[in-house]
C-alpha cells in the first residue's frame, strides 16, 4: 500500500515474442503470449475489481473478485489466473458479474470491523475501495455471525503490526514473503474460516524467520498489515522519489511525508535496483535522521582534550582554511590531505577531491573504498580495463550457475540477495566459496550445489585450481578466448601447472579436489554462469589477485558480455561505486585516470585554473604511516569512521593524534571525531540533493525531503572551504557539479540531472555511444580492447595461525545493522542485533571450556577485545567470526596491518587469534600482556 | 621492532612477483610504484636502500635502481 | 483328507471391523484341534459388507460361503463340518451364486475378494500384468488410444475422460513427468478405492505402470488418506513385491519403462482429494487448492506433467489393455462407459461394492441389490455422488446411473457413493450439514468457499428458525449461485448442490412462514 498509486496491473509481465490478440469489452489488446486476462485488461485501459491479485505476485485467483466471462468458455474464469488466447472475447462487466462481485464483497465485510472511519488506511485500503467499486450497500448476513473482529495483533516488530482481525485471508502478505523475499517466514495455518496469517511455527513476527523487509506490508490490501508510523503519525500527505543511503543496491524508495516528518518509506516499483522490493534497513530504520544524537552546529576545539564549542558556519569554515594554510606553509603542500565519503552523493564526492586537488593543490585523496573495494578497481581495471562490475541486477534471472564468493547477499545485499534467490528457487545452480555457511548454502528453496568451504586467505588458490580444471579438461570457451582475449596462451601455460590442481592445493584450501572438480566443471559447461563476490574477496593480503583470478576464470569460459554472467562486486557502500568513480583514489582523476596522463589533467587544468600534480598523492594507510613518521599533518574526514572501521586501531588513533588538525565531517560524533578538532554537521540522505552511484553502475537520484537541517549543503560547505583557502569554488545547486562531471568525465557525458528525473536512473557508460547507458558491459569488446589474462600466483599471507593464536578470525555483516552502526543503532533495528558476537565452532568452544553466550576474549598480536560467544556449525573448525557494528566490540583493535600488495585494502578477513573465557583471568592476562608487548 | 611502512609494503609487492623473471618483475613493481606510490614513499625507499636496505627483498633492490634512474630522466 | 482345505476369511478393514481376524485365528485353532489341515488365505472382501465376516471355504463344488461368522459361531461351524462345505445356518451355498453377487458384473474389482492380494503367483494366475505386457508390445500413442477408445472417465467423480487427459501428459515436453494416484477416498459413503487398494492392490500398481508407459512418466505416488493404515501397508507391500518380481524399477520386463513407485500418506483433509491440494500436499506443503490454468497435466507435482487419476480409473485400466477397448466399451450407456463400482452405505440394508454396467437405475441399486432401507422403513432420499452430491427424492429413483443423466437431473454420479436415508431425515438439517461440512472442510482459499459455506450455515440456521424467512431464502439462493460460479473448486462449487436439491425437493422440512 502506498500513497502516490503506482499503475498495478494486477499480474506480472509475461515476455516473449509470441503475442495475442484479445477482444476486452469491445477492445482490442495485443499482449504477449501467457499474458493473463486481467493484465491484458489493464493495459487496455479496463480495471477489472481485485483483491489478492498483484502485478508483484504471481497470481493466485482466490478472492473471485475479478471473475470474467468468455464468450464460448464455461462459466466465470478468474481473470487473474486465466491466460490470454487467440481470439478470445472477455466482458469484464455483465450484470451476472456484477452480482457475483457484490457477493463476494458482502462476505467479506461480513467478517470485518467497520472500523473505516478511525482506521489507518483509511483512503489506502483496497477493501475500501473494492467495495465502492462494486458498489456494496448492504450486508445481509448481518454481523452477528462467526468472525474475527476480536482476533489478536501482533505488535512485535519494531516497526509494523499485524491486525488479524483485519485480514481477509488474500495470503499476499504470505506470497510476497515467498516470492519477493524468498524467507518463507509466513503461512496460512489452520483451514476454512479459521485460516489464519502465522509467522513461524505460530511465534510472533519478531521471534519467526521474519527478516522485516516490509514485502508483507507493501502487498497488504488493508490495514493488517501496516507501518506503525502511519498507525501513529496519520497519512502522508506528499511523496518524493528518492535513493536508500545504505547498501551498495541502492533501492529506490518513496519518501511519504506528513509536511517535514517522513511517515514511511515505500520502495518504488519502477526503481531499477530493486523493483518495489526493500530491507529492514531502507524500508524503515530512516529515524537516525532525526535522532537527537545528530549534532547541527559546527564544532571547533584547539586541541582534543578540550571541550567542543560551538561556532558560526563562517567560524568553523574560516579556522579550518586557516589551520590548512597554516600547516601547508610549514610542512608543505603536501601536508595535508582529505578522505572522500562512499556514503555521500557523487557530488559531494567530486567536490571533496576537488578541493584537495586544486585547493590544497596535491593529490592526498583517499576513500573507504581504500579499505573495502579497492582491490576490484584494481582487478578489473588490469584485466577488463574499467574498475566496475560487468552486469545489471536483472541479469541474475538469466544465470543457470551461479557463483558466491566472499559475499553473503542475503545480510550484506538483502535486495539483491532475494533477486539471487528467486532465480535459484526457478532451479539456477549455486557454488558457495566461504569460510562461514552462509544463509545462502540451505535456506528455504535454495540449497548449494557445492559449498566449498576454504581456509580463509585462500581464494587465489581456490580460483587458481578452477581454473586449472578448466584449462586441463578442455572446458575453454576457445572461440571467445580466441576473439576477445589476450595472454592466453602464456596463462594456460601457468595455470596448468601441476601446483594448480585441486589435488595438490587441497591441502592448502581444506576443499576436497573431487569437489572443486566438480564446482569448476559446472561453473565451465553452464550456458550462463555467473560470479558474484563481496570483501571475502577483496579483502585479503591477495584482494587484487583473487579479482583477476576470478577475471580469468570468466574469460576462459568465455562469461562476459551477455546477460546472466560476468563477474560483480557486491559492493558495500551506497555509493562506493560512484565515490571511485569520481576520482576518490590518489592516482586516479575522475573516470579512473591516471594523474600522469597529461590530457586527462589539462581538461582539469583548464576548468579548474589550477596546475595538478602528475604524481599519485597518499592512501589511507600511507596516510597513517606518514603522520606518524610527521610528513602528514591534517586530515579532512568525509563522512567515514576510520577509528572505528579501519585495522588496528592502535595504529590508526596513535596517527590521528599525531595529527594537527584533524577535520570531520558527520552526522554523529564518532570514535574519530574523539580525535578531531573541527566537527562539521553534515546531512543525512533525507537532506542531501544529488546521486548515488550503485553496484550495478546505476546513477540514481537524491531527492531531498526537506531542508539541510544543520542549514547548509555538505557541497557547499566543501567549496566554501576551497574559497576560504582562496581558491574560487562555487556552485549554484548540486545540478551544476553533476555538469561539471558530465564536461569532464566522457564516462558520464551524457548524464544530468533532468536526464535522470525523465528516464529514472541511467547505467554508465552513458555518452553518445550509449545515451540511454550500459545496462552490460563488455558486450562486444572489452573497455580496455581485448580481456588481458593475467599470471595470479597464489602467495600465502604473512598471517597465519600460530600455537599462541591458533584461530583464524573473519568479519562480515548482519542484516539488521550497517557498517560501524552509527545508523542502525540509533534505530529500533537494535531489536534483531543488540551486540557483535563472536561465532565458533562447537569444537574449538569445548576445547576452551566456552558455552553459548559466555563473555569471551579475542586478542590477536596487535590488541585484545571482548565479547560474547555464539556457538554454531556455521563455522569450520578452527575459524572464527565476528561482526563490526557495535564501537564496544573494537573488533578492528585485533585486526592487523597487512593488506593487499596492489591496492593496500587491508586485510580484515584473516586475523590469527586466541579466544578464551573472560572470566579465566589468569590465562587471559597473560595473553593481553602479551598482546601489548608486541 | 616493526618493519617501516615502505618496506614492508614493498615486501609484499615483492613476493607476489617471485615468480617471474627477475627483470621483468623488477620494471613491473617499479612501474606499479610509480603509479600507485606517493613520490615521498619512493624517496623513503630510495634512501632506504642507499642506507643499506635493511629488511628489503633482494627484488626491492633492483627496482629501486630502475626508479633511481628513472628520477634522473 | 490329507491335503489341506483352503479357507478364505477376508483381511479388509470392514471385514476385520466386524472380527475377521479373531474368527481366522479361532478357525486355524479349531482346524488344529479337529487336525485338520487348513490353507489359511486372508483375501480381500467380496464387497457383500452386511455378510462380513464372510469365510469361504474351498470345496470341489467350488467355494462356499458362510457369513456373517462371528467369533462364537466359528466351533459350531467347524463340527458341522464347514471345512468340507457342509450345511449350517450361516452357509450361503456357492459364492459365486450370492444374488447380490451374481448379478454384478466385475471388471475392476474381478480380483477382489478372490485372491490373495499379496500374492504374486495369485495375481498372475487370475490374468495379471496382461494388461502391462500388452501395453508394452504398443506404442505410447497406441495404449493411449486404446483407453481413449474404451471410453473410460475418471471415476473420482469429475468424469474427465482419461485417455484425453493421458495425451496431454504424452505430448507435454519435460526432463521429467509423473503418475499420482488420487487415493484420499473422502466422501461420504464412499469405500470402493480402499477395498481395491486392500483386495487387489497388484492391479493398481499395473495400472500406474501402464499409465506412466503411455505418457513417458518415471515417477509414481499414491496418495492415501491416513485414515486408511491397511490399504497403506497392503500397498506398501505390495509394491515391495513388485519391485522384487521386476514389475517396478528399471527397465521392466526388459522394456524402456523404468518406473518407481511410491505411497504417500495424507494428513486427514478432505480438500487434499481435490487433486491440485493433492499435489500441493504431495510438494510437502499445506493442502490448498491451485488455480487452473494451469491444468496438472501440464504442471503438475513439482510443476512437471503429471497423471492424477482416481484408484477405480487407474485400476480400470489393465483389463482395458488385456482385453481391449471394445470389451470395455461394451459396458455402460451413452457416453458413460463400461462398469462403475458403486458403493451402498447410509441406511441400506445391503451395504457393499456393487460393480454394474453404467445404466442401471438408481432404484435397482437401492431396492434390488441393497434391499432398501436396514430400518425398514421407507426410504425417503438418497444422496449420490458423495457429501457434495445431490439428494434426490423417491420420485427420481428411475433415473438411470449416467453422468449426463444425472447432471441433467441437478445431481451427480462421481465417485458412485449411494447414501440412502428413510424417512424419518430432517432434510433442513441435511442441507445445514452439507454447508458444514464446506465450512469445516475448505482450504481456505477462495472467498465463496471460506466465508460463504460459514454465512451457509447461519443463514440455513435463520431460515429454519423462521426469521425473515423470504430474505434469507433469497440470501441463501444468491450464496449458492456465488459458491457455484465463483468457487475456486469443486469443494465450494458443488456444496449447493446438496443444499438446493434439499430445498427444491423437500421444502417443507425448511419450515413454512410463521
Amino acid at each position: 500500500m502506498s500513497l502516490l498509486k503506482e499503475p498495478d496491473l494486477g499480474t506480472p509481465a509475461r515476455v516473449g515474442e509470441a503475442t495475442v490478440d484479445v477482444e476486452i469489452d469491445g477492445q482490442h489488446v495485443r499482449v504477449p503470449e501467457g499474458t493473463s486476462v486481467m493484465r491484458a485488461a489493464a493495459l487496455a485501459g479496463i480495471d477489472i475489481p481485485k483483491l489478492c491479485a498483484t502485478d508483484s505476485l504471481e497470481p493466485f485467483g482466490s478472492c473471485r473478485l475479478c471473475l470474467v466471462e468468455v464468450e464460448g468458455g464455461r462459466g466465470t474464469p478468474a481473470s487473474c489466473t486465466t491466460p490470454v488466447a487467440p481470439g478470445m472475447r472477455v466482458h469484464t462487466q455483465t450484470p451476472k458479474l456484477d452480482k457475483l462481485r457484490k457477493g463476494v464483497m458482502e462476505l467479506y465485510i461480513s467478517d470485518h470491523p467497520l472500523e473505516c472511519l478511525t482506521c489507518s488506511a483509511n483512503g489506502d485500503c483496497e477493501l475500501q475501495d473494492m467495495a465502492g467499486v462494486v458498489g456494496l450497500r448492504e450486508v445481509r448476513y448481518g454481523f452477528e455471525g462467526e468472525n474475527h473482529f476480536d482476533a489478536p495483533k501482533d505488535t512485535s516488530n519494531p516497526y509494523f503490526d499485524f491486525d488479524a482481525s483485519k485480514c481477509i485471508a488474500c495470503s499476499r502478505c504470505v506470497r510476497a514473503c515467498g516470492e519477493v523475499q524468498g524467507t518463507f517466514a509466513l503461512t496460512i495455518s489452520g483451514r476454512g474460516f479459521d485460516s489464519k496469517v502465522t509467522a513461524g511455527n505460530g511465534e510472533s513476527f519478531l521471534d519467526s524467520e521474519c527478516v522485516s523487509c516490509g514485502a508483507c506490508v507493501q502487498a497488504c490490501p488493508t490495514a493488517t498489515l501496516q507501518e506503525r508510523s502511519v498507525v501513529e503519525l496519520g497519512m502522508p500527505n506528499r511523496t518524493v522519489l528518492t535513493t536508500c543511503a545504505y547498501c551498495g543496491v541502492g533501492c529506490s524508495f518513496k519518501a511519504e511525508m506528513r509536511g517535514d516528518e517522513v511517515v514511511r518509506m515505500v520502495p518504488y516499483k519502477d526503481g531499477g535496483a530493486n523493483e518495489g522490493h526493500s530491507c529492514v534497513k531502507g524500508r524503515f530504520a530512516f529515524g537516525y535522521a532525526s535522532h537527537p544524537d545528530r549534532v547541527m552546529k559546527p564544532m571547533i576545539r584547539e586541541r582534543i582534550t578540550d571541550p567542543w564549542r560551538e561556532v558560526s558556519w563562517e567560524e568553523a569554515i574560516s579556522y579550518t582554511a586557516q589551520r590548512m594554510r597554516d600547516i601547508q606553509d610549514r610542512h608543505g603542500v603536501g601536508a595535508v590531505g582529505g578522505i572522500t565519503s562512499s556514503r555521500c552523493t557523487n557530488e559531494e564526492v567530486y567536490v571533496v577531491q576537488k578541493m584537495v586537488r586544486a585547493a590544497f593543490g596535491n593529490n592526498n585523496v583517499d576513500t573507504c573504498a581504500r579499505v573495502c573495494h579497492s582491490p576490484t578497481g584494481y582487478g578489473l581495471k588490469q584485466t577488463y580495463g574499467t574498475s566496475a562490475g560487468t552486469q545489471d541486477f536483472k541479469s541474475v534471472a538469466k544465470a543457470d550457475v551461479i557463483v558466491v564468493i566472499g559475499a553473503n547477499p542475503t545480510d550484506g545485499h538483502p535486495v539483491f540477495g532475494s533477486r539471487m534467490k528467486r532465480r535459484l528457487r526457478e532451479g539456477a545452480k549455486l557454488i558457495v566459496v566461504d569460510p562461514r555457511r552462509i544463509d545462502l548454502v540451505r535456506s528455504p528453496h535454495v540449497e548449494a550445489t557445492h559449498h566449498l568451504q576454504l581456509a580463509p586467505g585462500t581464494n587465489v588458490a581456490v580460483v587458481n585450481a578452477m581454473a586449472h580444471v578448466v584449462v586441463t579438461e578442455g572446458l575453454v570457451d576457445r572461440d571467445f578466448v580466441a576473439e576477445r582475449c589476450e595472454g592466453f596462451a602464456e596463462w594456460a601455460a601457468f595455470i596448468a601447472r601441476p601446483e594448480h590442481s585441486p589435488e595438490a592445493v587441497e591441502q592448502i584450501t581444506g576443499v576436497p579436489a573431487a569437489e572443486l572438480r566438480a564446482a569448476a566443471r559446472l561453473y565451465a559447461t553452464a550456458p550462463n554462469a555467473a560470479i558474484y563476490y563481496g570483501l571475502g574477496v577483496t579483502e585479503h593480503s591477495q584482494g587484487s589477485t583473487m579479482v583477476m583470478g576470478m577475471a580469468n576464470l570468466a574469460m576462459a569460459c568465455g562469461n562476459i558480455g551477455r546477460d546472466g554472467v560476468g563477474v560483480n562486486p557486491l559492493r558495500g557502500q551506497n555509493n562506493v561505486q560512484g565515490s571511485c568513480d569520481m576520482g576518490s583514489f590518489p592516482h586516479e582523476l575522475p573516470g579512473y585516470r591516471h594523474v600522469s596522463d597529461d590530457a586527462v589533467r589539462t581538461v582539469f587544468e583548464t576548468l579548474w585554473g589550477r596546475t595538478l600534480l602528475a604524481e599519485p598523492g597518499l592512501r589511507i594507510p600511507n596516510m597513517f604511516d606518514a603522520a606518524i613518521e610527521g610528513s602528514f599533518r591534517a586530515l579532512f574526514v568525509h563522512g567515514e569512521d576510520i577509528a572505528q572501521s579501519d585495522p588496528n586501531t592502535k595504529h590508526v588513533t596513535a596517527a590521528l593524534s599525531a595529527m594537527e588538525l584533524v577535520v570531520v565531517q558527520d552526522l554523529f560524533l564518532n570514535e574519530t571525531s574523539k580525535f578531531a578538532h573541527v566537527f562539521l554537521p553534515g546531512t543525512s540522505f533525507l537532506e542531501k540533493d544529488g546521486t548515488f552511484t550503485n553496484a550495478e553502475r546505476r546513477i540514481n537520484r537524491v531527492r531531498p525531503v526537506m531542508a539541510p537541517k544543520t542549514g547548509k549543503h555538505e557541497w557547499q560547505i566543501v567549496c566554501e572551504i576551497a574559497q576560504a583557502m582562496g581558491y574560487p569554488m562555487h556552485y549554484d545547486d548540486s545540478s551544476q557539479i553533476m555538469d561539471e562531471i558530465a564536461i569532464t568525465t566522457p564516462t558520464f557525458a551524457g548524464v544530468s540531472f533532468r536526464k535522470l528525473d525523465e528516464v529514472g536512473s541511467i547505467q554508465w557508460p552513458c555518452n553518445d555511444a550509449a545515451p540511454e547507458g550500459t545496462p552490460i558491459m563488455h558486450v562486444d569488446g572489452f573497455v580496455r580492447g581485448k580481456g588481458r589474462f593475467i599470471e595470479t600466483t597464489y602467495v600465502p599471507t604473512e598471517e597465519r595461525s600460530t600455537r599462541r593464536f591458533p584461530l583464524i578470525l573473519t568479519t562480515g555483516r548482519i542484516l539488521s545493522q550497517y557498517n560501524v552502526g552509527a545508523q542502525t543503532r540509533r534505530t529500533p533495528n537494535v531489536a534483531w542485533h543488540p551486540e557483535d558476537l563472536l561465532e565458533l565452532h562447537p569444537h574449538d568452544a569445548e576445547v576452551r571450556g566456552i558455552s553459548d553466550g559466555d563473555l569471551v576474549t579475542l586478542a590477536s598480536r596487535v590488541g585484545e577485545t571482548s565479547l560474547r560467544a555464539r556457538i554454531t556449525d556455521r563455522m569450520p573448525v578452527g575459524v572464527v567470526y565476528t561482526t563490526f557494528h557495535h564501537p564496544v566490540t573494537g573488533a578492528n583493535v585485533v585486526t592487523t596491518e597487512n593488506s593487499d600488495w596492489a591496492t593496500n585494502c587491508p586485510e580484515y578477513k584473516v586475523t590469527a587469534v586466541q579466544v578464551g573465557l573472560k572470566q579465566v583471568s589468569v590465562a587471559t592476562n597473560e595473553l593481553s600482556t602479551s598482546a601489548l608487548a608486541d | 621492532m616493526e618493519a617501516l611502512p615502505y618496506v614492508r609494503l614493498a615486501n609484499e609487492i615483492a613476493v607476489q612477483f617471485r615468480h617471474w623473471e627477475p627483470g621483468e618483475a623488477a620494471a613491473e613493481i617499479a612501474a606499479h610504484l610509480r603509479s600507485f606510490w606517493d613520490p615521498r614513499m619512493r624517496t623513503q625507499l630510495i634512501a632506504h636502500v642507499e642506507a643499506g636496505g635493511a629488511g628489503l627483498d633482494v627484488l626491492i633492490i633492483d627496482v629501486v635502481a630502475l626508479l633511481r634512474e628513472q628520477k634522473v630522466h | 483328507m490329507n491335503s489341506p482345505v483352503t479357507v478364505y476369511v477376508p483381511r479388509d478393514s470392514a471385514a476385520r471391523s466386524v472380527g475377521a481376524d479373531d474368527v481366522a485365528a479361532l478357525i486355524e485353532g479349531a482346524a488344529i484341534a479337529a487336525e485338520r489341515p487348513i490353507r489359511l488365505v486372508r483375501n480381500g472382501s467380496r464387497g457383500a459388507l452386511w455378510l462380513e465376516p464372510l469365510v469361504e471355504v474351498e470345496t470341489p463344488a467350488g467355494r462356499i460361503a458362510y457369513g456373517p461368522v462371528n467369533p462364537e459361531d466359528v466351533d459350531g461351524l467347524i463340527a458341522a463340518g464347514m471345512l468340507d462345505g457342509a450345511p449350517h445356518d450361516l452357509r450361503l451355498g456357492r459364492t459365486e451364486d450370492i444374488p447380490f453377487l451374481r448379478d454384478q458384473t466385475r471388471v475392476t474389482f474381478a480380483r477382489v475378494g478372490v485372491t490373495d492380494p499379496l500374492s504374486a503367483d495369485d495375481y498372475l494366475a487370475h490374468g495379471g500384468l496382461a494388461g502391462l505386457r500388452r501395453a508394452l508390445e504398443l506404442t505410447r500413442e497406441q495404449v493411449v488410444a486404446e483407453v481413449t477408445e474404451s471410453g473410460l472417465r475418471g471415476r473420482g467423480g469429475a468424469g474427465f475422460p482419461t485417455g484425453i487427459k493421458w495425451n496431454t501428459v504424452r505430448n507435454a515436453t519435460a526432463d521429467l513427468k509423473f503418475v499420482c494416484c488420487n487415493a484420499d477416498e473422502g466422501d461420504s459413503g464412499t469405500f470402493a478405492d480402499r477395498m481395491l487398494m486392500e483386495g487387489d492392490p497388484f492391479t493398481l500398481i499395473e495400472g500406474m505402470a501402464i499409465a506412466a508407459y503411455a505418457v513417458g512418466a518415471s515417477e509414481g505416488y499414491i496418495y492415501i488418506r491416513s485414515e486408511y493404515p491397511d490399504a497403506v501397508a497392503t500397498v506398501r507391500q505390495a509394491i515391495e513385491i513388485a519391485y522384487a518380481h521386476g514389475w517396478l524399477g528399471e527397465r521392466i520386463f526388459g522394456s524402456d519403462l523404468s518406473f518407481d513407485l511410491f505411497v504417500r500418506v495424507g494428513a486427514g483433509a478432505y480438500i487434499c482429494g481435490e487433486e491440485t491440494s493433492m499435489l500441493e500436499s504431495l510438494e510437502g506443503k499445506r493442502g490448498m487448492v491451485r488455480a487452473k490454468p494451469p491444468i496438472p497435466a501440464l504442471q503438475g507435482l513439482f510443476g512437471k506433467p503429471t497423471v492424477v487419476n482416481n484408484v477405480l480409473s487407474l485400476a480400470s485400466v489393465p483389463m482395458i489393455l488385456a482385453d481391449g477397448a471394445a470389451a470395455f466399451a461394451a459396458h455402460g450407456v451413452g457416453r458413460s462407459r463400461g462398469t462403475q463400482v458403486f458403493q451402498l452405505a447410509g441406511n441400506i440394508a445391503r451395504g457393499g461394492i456393487v460393480e454394474t454396467d453404467f445404466g442401471i437405475t438408481l432404484g435397482d441399486l437401492v431396492e434390488r441389490f441393497g434391499g432398501g432401507t436396514r430400518t425398514g422403513r421407507p426410504v425417503r432420499a438418497v444422496q449420490v455422488g458423495g457429501p457434495l452430491g445431490a439428494y434426490l427424492p423417491v420420485s427420481q429413483l428411475d433415473l438411470p446411473m449416467d453422468y449426463e443423466a444425472f447432471a441433467a437431473a441437478g445431481a451427480m454420479v462421481g465417485h458412485g457413493g449411494v447414501v440412502v436415508f428413510d424417512d424419518t431425515v430432517d432434510m433442513a438439517a441435511q442441507a445445514r450439514f452439507a454447508m458444514e461440512f464446506c465450512a469445516a472442510e475448505s482450504c481456505g482459499k477462495c472467498t465463496p468457499c471460506r466465508v460463504g459455506a460459514v454465512r451457509g450455515v447461519e443463514v440455513i440456521d435463520r431460515i429454519v428458525a423462521g426469521q425473515d424467512r423470504s430474505k434469507n431464502l433469497v440470501v441463501l439462493n444468491d450464496l449458492c449461485d456465488l459458491m457455484t460460479e465463483g468457487s475456486l473448486c469443486a469443494m465450494g462449487g458443488l456444496t449447493p448442490l446438496p443444499v438446493r436439491s434439499a430445498l427444491q425437493h423437500f421444502p417443507d422440512d425448511f419450515g413454512g412462514e410463521q
